[in-house]
Order: structure tokens, then C-alpha cells, then sequence
């Protein structure tokens, strides 16, 4: 069952159209990558999705406990903006407590579960602290814990893992495959592609407010074509270029090379072509990556 | 309006938990305590020095002059000019006066000096010209009781016909006080506002407050919660201040409050409150940082200030043409209506007509606020140009 339905939301700022007739679904306990180049209309869609900034046309349904209504209510919704920030000057679980009251989460409960988070994040020694205390790394944990603190049906998680170094990385992504698993929608917008590989069930990408392509990773990939062969060999690469299925080769260093097979030419077809006799060191066959997607729709705007 | 409830407790406590209130509420009186002390302080550390003039008094009235100046003006003789002046050049005496017998038909009389002494200056004049009056007076043969008769001052009483037009001391004094402490309020809480918006800005948080609560729901709470918070800091400065009066001065409080129309006072303080509130959240969701206010922001900020000028003119003409004016613009109306009342009693109607434009105004204005916040509050990184803000009045919600 869908969760979020978002059907063809268009937000135009004088003649200028940041957001074009954009549609998407998710459902329930999925993660759902928001990706695009900076200016693409990814913040903008967002303000709409969560009726911060009103669509000039288009409609948003949320269905929650059976109940299908227009737009997100503002309970159901956790937000992690890119733009963050706290109220310096006031004290942390205070903060989450006031955050989360807006939500409609009552103090007592409130304050018991942001001191659990804040146990989970090893920050308990801050609960009294003033955000003016906290380090970067600290207070964007402490960012995370409100959005979640009212545990949303729909979190919106906008670039959460900028400035993180890995511990706290894997960290946040443990938290965010929690939450998807206890039925969340997570709509997470990032440019570290390769976490949105690893997280993202379902992929939107998105150029000049329009959208460019959608679906599984897989799905992508596979719609963005050739696989790629990296090769490393001391033989000399003459001897892969003559095979059939090769469009073109890269060299990458003195003995290391990638070549671009044909639309169409299977990775099996390709290896039985490979003589026995040709000595390789390594050798992967694989489907671009999402980064080199991301950079072909970015500079290219290529839709296939 | 339970978000809105939310947001004003929210405003209310964060500010009573913080040191810069705190030290603001405790700091404020210790400083009007200071500005009327210090001039009661320089008033008596600055006591005049004494200095002494020769006198050549050829005409016979030194003692009467004598008599005439303060203390530490004193009046020597001298025999003729040339000893006065040894003296002045000894540095005994600071100046001379010099009186030639002719002084009570010319009227003209010197004053030599080693330094300046406008006090001097003016006390001798004075007090010449009273002495020159007199022995003229004297000269012309009339006896004490026609001298009194012809210099008897008229006297002027002024009597209203309808006793509610008298003009009422205690209804004035509290209307005055009224006026200061609704100022008082819409500059600090208003001022508090501002950088409140301003803040939520600069603190990245409006965002995160706007996927939560309406961005009217948000202004709603942000104004209420201040104006607890002046309503606080009043209530907390009249409680030293009214047992200090009381003690100090005799001035009958309650008396003084019952003669007080107080319920027009609050209607109209608390709509001016209300629509420079409006205004100032409105302001200070367009702005980054108060340095690079504009000057479109500078002089709305100063708007409240207008009523200023309409006080003198009022007051000397309670029902001229610029009374009526003021009394009808909504941005002084709720000063002058309150001043107006008190010296006279005003028709209802014109009470109406001032109020229904004023609560009017501040609904539009309110509307108008709530637009630019709700844009304003997402625009990060820069202070908006005025026509940035026409441009966002302009966009349509639906």
C-alpha cells in the first residue's frame, strides 16, 4: 500500500518552474533517494511534500491508520533540513522536548525517549548542556534525534550525513534502516552516492525540476545501459579491443584499463570471447555507478 | 491555537531562563533610578562659586541690590573706580559695578569684569531694572496702597462649563505614565520580537519550527509570547516602583487610577501594541542581521516614533485639524487618542472611528506580516530588498 502518493506537483517562483509535474509513491518502510544536482528543485519539492511552500498545481496524499488524506499531516512528519541549525542558546533535551510537544508528543514521553536516543548516541552527559556546547558532529546527531523523536510515519532526511566522520556515519544508517523497518517512509536527499546505493530501495533523480529517471537501483542501472569491464593486465590490451561487444577502452594507469562494452552485449558473451591464453591479473565486469549516472544526467541532462 | 500556546510558552521560558533578560530586568531600574539621580547628584556637586564685585555705588542702593542676589554673589563698596579695580587686578574681587548719580534718570549702568559671568550678569540686571522701577515709582509721590493698586497682576481662573471637559491632573499624570509604558513594552518586547524572528533564521531552525506549526501559528505564538514577556518585565519594574512612589511622593496612586479611563487606555494600548508588534516580526523576517538593516527597514522600525511629533500640536490644539488627522492614522491614533482623552472629554464616535480604523489597520497589516514571514522565514543568507517583499505579498497561497 502507498504510504506518500505525490501526483505531478509544480511549483513555479515568478516565470521560473523550480518543480515540473513531478510524481512519485512510496510505501510504507521504504527508503526513497531524492537525487539531483544542486538547484535541481530537490529543496523546493521538499518545502511542498511537507506544505511549507504550497504547490501551484498538483496533489500529495498521505494515507496513515486508513485513513487517506490530502498532503502530510504535520505530526506524521520528521524533518533533517540540509540548511540546520538549533536554538544556540537553549539547552538540549528542553529543546527535543519543545520540538517534539509541536509534534503533539506529551513532555513525560518526550523526555524519556530523548534521553534514550540521547543514551543511544552515547550524548547522555549533554542532556543538560546548551547546544552552544555541542560539537558539529554532536549537534547534528542531536538534529537527527528531532526529527525522529516523535517517531514520523514520514522522515525527510536532507544531506544527514555531511560533515559526519564514518563512525557516526554508519551510526545514523543503522538508525535510518530502523526506522524504514518499523514502517516508516524515508524520502533521504544526498549527494554521497554511495550511501544512497547502499540505503535506497527506490531512486528519484531529478534535473532542472524535471524528472529524469526513477525506480530500483537496478532498475537504473539497467536503464543507463553498458556494462564496464576493468581489466588489470601486463599483456597489453590489444588483445581485449579486437573482441567482439568492446565500444571503447579507457586507459587508467600503466597496466590498468576500462573498457565500455556494447548496449545489448552480455557480460557471459563477452567472457567466452576472452582467449585462454591471455594472462590477467584482475578482472570485474559491473553496471556504472550511480556517481557516474549522477554526472552523466548532471552535465550531459541525458535521458534515456 | 494549541501550537500557537506551544510556541508562546516556548518564547517565555527560554527568555526567563536567560541571562540577558535576567540581567536586562534587573539592569533597567538600577538605570531610570540612575537618570534621575544623576542630575539631583551634579545639582549639588555643582554648587556656584562664590564671587565677590566691588560696588561704586554713587547713586545709594547697595543694600537694596545686596538683598536681591543669592548667596554667594557678594556686593562690596568701593570708594571710586580706580580702588575697585586695584582690587579686581589684586584678584580680591571678580568685577565692578559702577552706579553714576545719573543711573535713575538713564537707566544706564556698567559692569566690569576679569571674566565672564553670565549669572552675574543676569542676577545685577534684574535686579537693577526692579530697584530702577521702584525709585521711579517712588519719585512719583503715590502712596504704598496706589503703588500696590497699580502694579497688581490680573489673574486668570479658568472654569469649565461641563464638568467632565475640566481638565484632570491625576487623569493626565496617568495617561502620561500610560503612554511611557506602552512604549516602554513595544520597545522592548517589540525589539525583542524582531531579533526573535530574526533569530529563528540565523539559527537555522525555521524549517525545522515550519514542518511542525503554520507559519501563522508560529508569528501568533512569537507575538503573545513577548508580550507576556513585556507584560512580565512591567509588572515585575511597577512592583519596586509603586511602593517607591508611594513612599517618596505624595501622589495618590489609587485616587489618580480611578480617575483614569482605563479601559480606553488598554484598548488602544494594546492594539498600538499589537499592530507595531505585527509590523516589527514582519520587518525582522526579512533581515539576515540588524547591521545591514536597509533604510526601508530602519524607518519602519522608527514608525512608532511618529506619534512624537503630533504630541505639542495636540495638546495646544486638542481639536485642530492635525488632532483630527492624528487621531484617525492608525500609526499615532492609539498615542493621541489616549492623550486627547485625557484632557478632554471626546465624543464617542470619534472613540469608534479611530478604533475601527486602527483594529482594521492592524488586521491588515497582521495579514500582511504573516505573508512575508511565511517567505521570509525561509530565505537564508541575505537581508530582502523591498521589491523582494512586494514580490512575496504578491504570491498566492491557495
Amino acid at each position: 500500500m502507498n504510504l506518500l502518493e505525490v501526483r505531478e506537483i509544480t511549483k513555479n517562483y515568478g516565470d521560473k518552474t523550480v518543480v515540473d509535474q513531478i510524481s512519485f509513491e512510496a510505501q510504507a518502510g521504504q527508503i526513497l533517494g531524492l537525487l539531483g544536482p544542486n538547484g535541481a528543485g530537490k529543496t523546493t519539492a521538499i518545502r511542498m511534500i511537507m506544505d511549507i511552500t504550497v504547490p501551484d498545481s498538483g496533489e500529495i496524499w498521505f494515507t496513515a491508520d486508513g485513513n487517506r488524506t490530502a498532503g502530510v499531516p504535520r505530526h506524521a512528519i520528521g524533518y533533517l533540513p540540509e540548511e540546520r541549525g538549533l536554538y544556540r542558546d537553549a539547552k538540549i533535551v528542553p529543546l527535543l522536548v519543545f520540538l517534539a510537544g509541536l509534534k503533539g508528543v506529551e513532555p513525560e514521553t518526550a523526555r524519556r525517549r530523548a534521553l534514550e536516543w540521547l543514551e543511544r548516541f552515547e550524548l547522555q552527559n549533554y542532556a543538560n548542556a546548551k547546544v552552544e556546547q555541542l560539537s558539529k558532529g554532536m549537534a547534528q546527531k542531536v538534529q537527527f534525534i528531532a526529527a525522529v523523536l516523535h517517531e514520523p510515519k514520514f522522515i525527510v532526511l536532507d544531506e544527514p550525513f555531511s560533515g559526519l566522520d564514518p563512525v557516526n556515519q554508519e551510526l545514523i544508517k543503522t538508525e535510518i534502516r530502523n526506522l524504514a523497518a518499523r514502517g516508516a517512509v524515508v524520502l533521504l536527499s544526498s549527494h554521497q552516492m554511495n550511501i544512497v546505493e547502499e540505503l535506497c530501495d527506490q531512486i528519484f533523480l531529478i534535473h532542472r525540476g524535471q524528472k529524469v529517471v526513477s525506480g530500483t537501483l537496478r532498475q537504473i542501472k539497467e536503464s543507463y545501459g553498458n556494462f564496464r569491464v576493468y581489466i588489470e593486465t601486463e599483456a597489453g590490451i590489444e588483445q581485449f579491443t579486437k573482441l567482439p561487444g568492446v565500444a571503447d577502452v579507457n586507459r587508467l594507469s600503466e597496466s590498468r584499463w576500462m573498457l565500455n562494452l556494447q548496449d545489448g552485449t552480455a557480460p557471459a558473451k563477452f567472457m567466452k570471447a576472452v582467449p585462454d591464453s591471455v594472462q590477467i591479473d584482475e578482472l570485474q565486469i559491473m553496471r556504472p555507478s550511480l556517481h557516474d549516472i549522477f554526472v552523466k544526467v548532471a552535465t550531459g541532462g541525458e535521458n534515456q | 491555537m494549541n501550537n500557537t500556546f506551544k510556541i508562546a510558552k516556548w518564547e517565555v521560558m527560554r527568555n526567563l531562563t536567560n541571562k540577558q533578560f535576567i540581567i536586562g530586568l534587573l539592569l533597567t531600574p538600577l538605570i531610570m533610578i540612575a537618570f534621575i539621580a544623576f542630575p539631583i547628584l551634579i545639582e549639588r556637586f555643582n554648587k556656584p562659586a562664590d564671587v565677590v564685585y566691588q560696588v561704586v555705588d554713587q547713586v545709594g542702593i547697595l543694600p537694596l541690590l545686596q538683598d536681591m542676589m543669592p548667596e554667594h554673589i557678594t556686593l562690596k563698596p568701593s570708594s571710586d573706580q580706580a580702588a575697585a579695580e586695584k582690587l579686581v587686578q589684586e584678584g580680591e574681587a571678580d568685577g565692578y559695578l559702577l552706579l553714576e548719580p545719573q543711573f535713575l534718570s538713564t537707566g544706564h549702568a556698567q559692569l566690569y569684569y576679569d571674566s565672564s559671568n553670565q549669572e552675574v550678569f543676569g542676577a545685577l540686571s534684574s535686579a537693577l531694572t526692579l530697584v530702577l522701577q521702584q525709585q521711579r515709582l517712588a519719585e512719583s509721590q503715590l502712596e504704598q496702597a496706589q503703588l500696590a493698586y497699580l502694579t497688581q497682576a490680573a489673574f486668570l481662573e479658568s472654569i469649565a462649563i461641563d464638568e467632565a471637559d475640566a481638565p484632570n491632573f491625576h487623569k493626565i499624570t496617568v495617561s502620561a505614565v500610560a503612554i511611557v509604558v506602552i512604549y516602554i513594552l513595544i520597545f522592548s518586547s517589540g525589539s525583542m520580537l524582531m531579533m526573535s524572528a530574526l533569530q529563528e533564521r540565523r539559527d537555522r531552525m525555521a524549517e525545522v519550527i515550519l514542518s511542525s506549526v503554520r507559519a501563522s501559528d508560529l508569528m501568533r505564538g512569537k507575538i503573545i509570547g513577548h508580550f507576556l514577556l513585556g507584560v512580565i518585565q512591567l509588572t515585575f519594574w511597577t512592583a519596586l516602583a509603586l511602593p517607591a512612589v508611594i513612599y517618596f511622593t505624595d501622589f495618590p496612586v489609587m485616587e489618580a487610577l480611578a480617575a483614569a479611563n482605563l479601559p480606553l487606555i488598554l484598548f488602544f494600548g494594546l492594539l498600538g501594541y499589537l499592530l507595531i508588534a505585527a509590523l516589527f516580526i514582519g520587518v525582522g523576517a526579512t533581515m539576515e542581521d540588524v547591521q545591514q538593516a536597509g533604510n526601508s527597514q530602519g524607518l519602519v522600525i522608527m514608525l512608532p516614533a511618529l506619534a512624537f511629533l503630533f504630541v505639542g500640536p495636540v495638546i495646544q490644539n486638542p481639536n485642530g485639524a492635525v488632532s483630527q488627522f492624528a487621531s484617525y492614522f492608525p500609526f499615532t491614533s492609539w498615542v493621541i487618542i489616549i492623550i486627547r482623552d485625557a484632557f478632554s472629554a471626546l465624543p464617542t464616535w470619534q472613540i469608534g472611528l479611530s478604533g475601527a480604523i486602527l483594529i482594521a489597520t492592524t488586521i491588515l497589516i497582521s495579514l500582511m506580516a504573516a505573508k512575508i514571514f511565511r517567505v521570509g522565514m525561509l530565505m537564508y543568507g541575505k537581508n530582502a530588498t523591498p521589491r523582494e517583499i512586494i514580490k512575496w505579498l504578491r504570491y498566492k497561497e491557495r
